[in-house]
């Protein structure tokens, strides 16, 4: 393991292209930047693992530091683990333990989802959170569907199926847009794909992001053992999440050093599965003309994957669709980093490209596959946001 | 997941965005896929074409299309023999690029811009964008080199002294320093960009310059002025000073490059280029004498790539496209034989006869099509281009971003001729 770190650190050329590119070391004072917290601090934490700056916590985890490298240094999983050591040595505020378990706070909110929603919204409330617990007080919170897609989604059974799926929800559809899960549900039923759905544990991303390792491994083992017994049964692992989708098939792998062959190999974004479908000669193109425009944001976390945009292949089968892409970089928010009071001015900064590309192309709706992304899309420009496999389920007449 | 398109452009540097320039005007369907972002985000953002006297190399040459003229006497292997029909053609493009976003780069009439540095030397450059191209300097009456405290790696008090010293300005001439005091603690050149382009960033800045200002000052900054293409930071500053504002070159991220590297995407996607970055592709499926695939790899998946054109953009040494090992170096797609040297590097490290690794590469014809030890074409449908065509001395020679530019041109250029 530490052979492999040296290697990638000795990669490095000090060439500063991540410096350049990352989002907040552009707008912030705050931040030691990629290259410092990654590189350059890893050489030290070779011998002492303590080596941490403690603007640490300002990386967002957007991933643009990876993908930019000429060098394929993988800079935000050192980050990440830096991250975690600081915040296993210093430990983490209350509000960070809380915001990264998202998986509790959906669960707790279950109990009455339209309470919640109205509380989320009532102003003296935020403005006491901001003050006491540091949650930026203008940042909306997602709202709680009445009732999650796990209670909502019918397995259908489908004759001679062409494929099996097993849908892995996430937090975010299953409490807040289980509208994107059904929508995938009906689309995968209308191509003969048989899908089931089982509970699973929050991916971990946001644990990892507030640098709580050891809640991330956790769920890591429990997913990883889950999903590879529907994997040896056959099954393809789909996700219509980007962080999720990435947290599966790469970062249990670099971050915990688990064997994830089997998930990597076969989870799919949802779209990538249909592009499959499509090469197969397998996917219904009787689509009905959807006469719209949209612009597109991609998010961080699928560019991170490196396989350009999937769902942008299907969806230009949709006759009359104009999709615009907004190419704007990361959109700030970077699920719970924009909540936290010091650091929502900065994802407000960062989201401002987006603003400006929505002014840019004149577009009046947007589209994105993270929901974390549609709730910063529609904050910063107030559009309506929709996931791509709402649309494709759309122009099918499902 | 096999991915399909008609020219597949691998590597995202000056060379491969240019191929995908020429190439998406042709009407084909271009892709460019890359591991990361090339060196242009490294480089001063000029345009080098040819620095220096091919008989006298203390001198920076007058006329660099000339000398380039005269190569195919003198050096039949350097690249721009293989490029020397499409040169200016694809100097014009470029410059026409540049000049729809509001980047019109400029050249100096045919001859050699001299740049002022961040250590206060000039360096030779063909094109320079608008905030760069310094005319006259030497007729300038005073000076004024503007440096923030906050900003590492930018000394105004050096480049003042040597700018002194240099033959190149009249003793008259008055050099002022002004240290400019940021409200943010700590500054990168890219956390200065973004300040400057927010009114109080100017205002900051112009409040401190202003009082040193007098009739005939020129101001130097170093290379900060703003990030985004429409917002031009060094006219605001001008005009808010009443004297023309110039960034200097200077060690990366230099913010020029990047905004030429922000302009070619931006150019690409306006012409329905698609743009992938942080796939890495690590080996290709021939048949014959040409490319059936190219395999990828992105978060641990591995997809392919058919197209009927590959253009190999990834770079020498910095960007990636070739590899080194103790006696070996490996091109590490396609596996092409490259070009070395009996003597790899130099004693010494600043040698102005320069390091033989520099002219590693691959040999190719003049359709930039990649050849074996016996001259013969290994792959028709595959085009060389940039920084890993064998036979040209980038740092010594001032060509690297120009040879870039002109095989990337022609290879787009050769892309869109093959016929669907
Ligand atoms: C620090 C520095 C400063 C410079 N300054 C100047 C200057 O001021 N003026 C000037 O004219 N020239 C300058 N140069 C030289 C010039 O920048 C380069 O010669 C030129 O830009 C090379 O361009 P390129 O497109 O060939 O390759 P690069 O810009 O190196 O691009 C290579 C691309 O290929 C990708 N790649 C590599 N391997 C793979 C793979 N296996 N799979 C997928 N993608 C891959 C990389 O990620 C990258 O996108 C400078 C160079 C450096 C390093
Ligand atoms: S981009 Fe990669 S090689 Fe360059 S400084 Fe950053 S980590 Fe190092
Ligand atoms: S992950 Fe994003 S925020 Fe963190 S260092 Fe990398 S580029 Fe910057």
């Amino acid at each position: 393991m530490s052979q492999d770190r040296h290697l990638i650190l000795d990669n490095c050329i000090k060439c500063n292209i991540c410096v350049a590119n990352c989002p907040v070391v552009k707008v912030t004072d705050q931040y030691a930047g990629p290259k410092q917290n990654g590189p350059d601090l890893e050489r030290f934490r070779l011998d002492e693992p303590a080596a941490v700056h403690p603007s640490i916590s300002y990386c967002s985890n957007c991933k643009t530091c990876d993908f930019v490298c000429p060098s394929g240094v993988n800079v935000a999983t050192m980050n990440c683990k830096a991250k975690g050591e600081y915040v296993a040595l210093n430990g983490a505020p209350l509000r960070d333990q809380v915001l990264g378990r998202v998986e509790w706070i959906c669960k707790a909110a279950q109990i009455a989802p339209s309470i919640v929603n109205w509380a989320a919204g009532v102003g003296p409330f935020r403005a006491m959170g901001e003050a006491f617990f540091g949650v930026a007080a203008d940042m909306p919170f997602p709202r709680f569907a009445s009732k999650t897609f796990l209670q909502q989604f019918q397995p259908k059974k489908i004759a001679n199926p062409k494929g099996k799926v097993l849908y892995y929800p996430g937090c975010y559809v299953n409490y807040y847009t289980p509208e994107v899960g059904l929508a995938l549900a009906k689309v995968l039923a209308h191509n003969g794909i048989e899908m089931v759905v089982d509970d699973f544990n929050c991916c971990g991303l946001p644990t990892v992001s507030n640098g709580l390792m050891d809640a991330a491994k956790a769920y890591g083992v429990s997913n990883l053992e889950k999903l590879n017994r529907y994997i040896q049964d056959g099954y393809a692992v789909v996700t219509t999440c980007p962080s999720c989708n990435l947290m599966l098939r790469q970062e249990y792998h670099e971050l915990f050093d688990m064997d994830t062959t089997l998930v990597t190999e076969n989870t799919y974004d949802a779209f990538e599965y249909l592009v499959l479908l499509h090469e197969k000669g397998q996917l219904d193109t009787q689509l009905k003309a959807l006469p719209r425009r949209y612009g597109y944001h991609q998010p961080c976390h699928l560019r991170a994957v490196g396989y350009g945009v999937p769902s942008q292949e299907i969806l230009q089968l949709i006759p009359d669709l104009q999709v615009l892409p907004l190419d704007a970089g990361c959109c700030g928010l970077s699920g719970s980093y924009g909540f936290k009071k010091e650091k929502y001015p900065i994802s407000r900064e960062i989201g401002q490209n987006i603003v400006r590309a929505v002014e840019d192309t004149g577009v009046k709706q947007a589209v994105t596959e993270c929901g974390m992304c549609q709730l910063q899309v529609n904050h910063v420009t107030g559009l309506p946001v929709v996931h791509p496999i709402e649309l494709l389920a759309e122009a099918y007449g499902l | 997941m096999n991915k399909k398109t008609d020219v597949l452009i691998i590597g995202a540097g000056l060379s491969g965005l240019m191929a995908a320039a020429k190439a998406a005007e042709s009407g084909k369907k271009v892709t460019v896929a890359a591991k990361g972002m090339g060196s242009l985000s490294l480089s001063s953002g000029c345009i080098d074409l040819w620095g220096y006297d091919i008989d006298d190399p203390q001198q920076v040459c007058p006329n660099p299309l000339a000398q380039i003229a005269r190569l195919g006497e003198v050096n039949r292997e350097h690249p721009y023999t293989k490029v020397a029909d499409v040169l200016e053609e694809s100097l014009r493009c470029f410059q026409g690029i540049t000049a729809r976003y509001g980047c019109d780069y400029r050249d100096n009439g045919g001859a050699n811009w001299l740049l002022p540095t961040a250590v206060g030397t000039f360096r030779p450059s063909f094109l320079a964008p608008p905030s760069m191209a310094v005319k006259d300097l030497d007729k300038a009456k005073r000076i004024v080199i503007a440096g923030y405290e906050e900003l590492k790696d930018f000394y105004p008090e050096v480049m003042a002294a040597n700018l002194a010293r240099n033959g190149n300005l009249p003793e008259s001439v008055n050099i002022a320093v002004v240290k400019l005091r940021c409200a943010w603690k700590k500054l990168y050149a890219t956390t200065l960009a973004h300040r400057l382009e927010q009114a109080e960033g100017i205002k900051e800045a112009v409040d401190q310059i202003k009082p040193h200002v007098v009739s005939g000052t020129v101001v130097l900054f170093p290379p900060v002025l703003g990030e985004r293409l429409d917002i031009d930071v060094a006219a605001r500053l001008s005009a808010a000073l009443g004297a023309p504002v110039y960034e200097v070159a200077n060690i990366p991220p230099a913010l020029p490059g990047q905004r030429l590297q922000q302009l070619l995407l931006k150019h690409l996607r306006n012409m329905g280029v698609d743009v992938i970055i942080g796939c890495t592709f690590t080996g290709a499926k021939t048949e014959g004498n040409r490319c059936l695939q190219v395999t990828a790899e992105g978060a641990g998946k591995t997809f392919t790539f058919a197209a009927q054109t590959y253009v190999l953009a990834t770079g020498a040494f910095v960007g990636g496209g070739l590899d080194s090992r103790i006696g070996a170096v490996r091109e590490m797609i396609f596996d092409l034989p490259v070009c070395t040297l009996e003597k790899w590097a130099s004693g010494e490290f600043l040698s102005m006869n320069g390091h033989g690794f520099n002219r590693f590469g691959i040999a190719v014809n003049d359709r930039l099509q990649p050849l074996d030890e016996a001259g013969q074409v290994c792959l028709e449908n595959v085009r060389i281009t940039g920084a890993n065509l064998a036979g040209a001395n980038g740092p010594i020679e001032k060509c690297g971003n120009g040879v870039a530019l002109a095989s990337g041109y022609k290879a787009g250029k050769l892309a869109g001729e093959v016929p669907s």
